[in-house]
């Protein structure tokens, strides 16, 4: 009877210590505190799998910080949580095995707006060896900006081989300008997107006349 | 006048009214901005670069050292920037062929209300090279000395005299032919 | 030569025309300077590699927030963006060459009826408490700011009033809905 009892005293001090027994996995600290324990339990189990499969978890986590500050209902934490690794797992597909997590994030966003797998990979292919992160960031904040997204997706694959983060960042801010100033997305991302495209391809253009169009008498 | 009240203005500023400086950034953004927007070509840039100098403006007040001479002072500083900007421009053009037809096309798009001559203006000031642009704003719209352009560039003024010209023969150039149409 | 000669006249008049920029100018050095010492107390310049570090580009600008003096509130973020210098060349970044390259990013806030402000996003796991806003005093009552250094990427975030009023930029173009309230959206940057 003595022994039965100092076991479970020895049971009940581990948990206290919060050693864990065999079969309980760690938990997120960041979560701590800040989830609805019904949310809490099924996340971690998310997190757990996504770990194994190696997604980033950091990414799921602030997601899932981001619904509790917001006070959303836990199921549509689990459920955002559940979309997010869903759609990290696709751009991974499309932009390799050694994708940073701010490429998977972006690319993540980029097919939140409504790009396609094919065209991250096409991305990919067309940048083999430079960071990601910023082209597809700025196609997704095309899209965010009224731009449809075939013309975004053609727009950020055209400046794909000549251009560097910055002059994504210059593009974007360019067709936000417009747009600010009253031009529709498409129109405004036609101009810009048509004039990187003379840039890139000289002698394809059709206009024959030199400088901006003449005065009239 | 506005001399001596930037004098006062600076020298509460170094005494420690932070605040104040604000009051030296309104009176000087749109006539700095101007010469931004002319040389950068588009506000974006200007603002960043007008932004750039005003803040290095605060932090090396101290260097002003005269303070009546504050608005020539930062001038000077301005003039720094938007080289430093104008050359980053260049290098991101350099990834491309330069295309005047798709360059004229693209400015278009900025949806402001201008006639064709305007346009044209401003399109040709674009097509100088930063050198030759920066000292035709200097000469011609600044109204600037030969001297004074030598202390705020450090080129020599036969170099400066050099850049002057071949800018007016280019901007003739370029809006010549719009005038002979 | 007559015809050059009129024509030079018209362009140098077109060119000294007046440019007016935006008062919002104003806010945005002041609000940025406050992050120096009283200028004669600092020691020697920054050199001008670290200097470029602190550059910031805009991107957006609400229109609400180009008047210190208007009702409401805005939100102006301004993020730094580097643009490489000749000779750099970029590679995979790993998480070694993260941290060089973080890109101090402001954020500014107009609210002149505020009593405390912070900004939540995914840079610092949306807790309310971790990045305070401070209030500047230049150029108009009301402007808060901070400045976060972030490494290149996307980040959703909000600004949080008094505790209570959560907001995001009314005008970003960058807007993502979750949750049932709007974030804005910052785009940093890379090499």
């Amino acid at each position: 009877m003595m022994r039965i009892r100092w076991e479970s005293i020895v049971f009940g001090i581990s948990m206290l210590l919060a050693i864990p027994p065999a079969g309980v996995r760690a938990q997120e600290p960041r979560l701590g505190g800040r989830l609805p324990e019904a949310a809490r339990t099924q996340v971690e189990e998310i997190l757990n799998a996504a770990r194994a499969d190696g997604l980033p978890t950091d990414l799921l986590v602030t997601r899932a910080l981001e619904g509790a500050a917001k006070g959303a209902p836990s199921q549509v934490i689990v459920a955002a949580v559940v979309r997010l690794r869903e759609e990290l797992r696709t751009a991974r597909a499309a932009l390799g095995e050694t994708a940073s997590p701010a490429e998977l994030s972006a690319g993540a966003s980029a097919l939140r707006a409504g790009a396609t797998a094919d065209a991250l990979a096409r991305l990919r292919r067309l940048r083999p060896t430079q960071p990601l992160t910023v082209p597809a960031a700025v196609l997704a904040d095309l899209v965010a900006t009224g731009v449809p997204v075939d013309t975004a997706i053609s727009a950020v694959l055209v400046l794909a081989a000549n251009a560097g983060d910055a002059d994504y960042v210059a593009f974007r801010r360019n067709v936000q300008r417009d747009v600010a100033l009253g031009a529709s997305p498409s129109a405004a991302l036609g101009v810009r997107l048509r004039a990187v495209e003379d840039l890139a391809s000289p002698g394809q253009s059709t206009g024959t006349a030199r400088g901006p169009r003449r005065q009239k008498p | 006048m506005t001399e001596e009240g930037d004098g006062l203005l600076v020298r509460r500023v170094l005494a420690g009214e932070r605040q104040v400086y604000a009051r030296l950034v309104e009176r000087y953004r749109d006539r700095l901005g101007r010469y931004a927007v002319r040389m950068l070509g588009n506000r974006a840039d200007a603002e960043e670069a007008l932004q750039d100098a005003f803040v290095r403006g605060y932090r090396s007040l101290a260097r002003c050292t005269s303070a009546e001479r504050f608005g020539p002072w930062l001038f000077g500083i301005l003039v720094n920037r938007c080289r430093t900007y104008a050359a980053r421009q260049a290098r991101r053009q350099a990834l491309v062929v330069t295309n005047e037809v798709a360059v004229a096309s693209a400015s278009v798009a900025h949806g402001e209300e201008e006639s064709a001559w305007r346009e044209a203006i401003f399109w040709a000031l674009e097509r100088l090279s930063a050198d030759q642009r920066e000292a035709f704003l200097l000469k011609h719209v600044e109204d600037l000395s030969y001297e004074e352009m030598e202390k705020l560039t450090g080129t020599r003024a036969p170099a400066l005299r050099m850049r002057v010209l071949r800018a007016r023969e280019e901007l003739r150039r370029l809006l010549g032919e719009m005038v002979r149409d | 030569m007559t015809e050059d000669d009129e024509a030079f006249v018209k362009v140098v008049d077109v060119l000294k025309e007046p440019v007016r920029i935006a008062p919002d100018l104003t806010i945005r050095v002041m609000a940025e300077i406050e992050q120096f010492p009283v200028p004669g107390a600092e020691p020697t310049p920054t050199p001008l590699r670290f200097a470029w570090a602190r550059r910031r580009l805009t991107l957006r600008l609400s229109p609400l927030g180009a008047l210190a003096t208007a009702a409401g509130l805005a939100a102006v973020v301004l993020a730094g963006s580097r643009i490489a210098a000749p000779g750099e060349t970029s590679g995979l970044q790993g998480a070694g060459e993260a941290a060089e390259s973080m890109r101090p990013t402001q954020f500014v806030l107009v609210a002149p009826q505020a009593a405390s402000v912070t900004v939540v996003g995914d840079f610092n796991d949306w807790n309310p408490s971790a990045t305070p806003l401070a209030s500047a005093n230049g150029g108009g009552g009301g402007v808060w700011w901070v400045t976060v250094p972030l490494p290149p990427g996307r980040y959703r975030y909000a600004f949080v009033v008094d505790g209570t009023t959560w907001l995001a930029d009314p005008e970003a173009s960058a807007v993502e809905h979750e949750f049932g309230r709007p974030s804005s959206v910052v785009t940093i940057g890379g090499a």
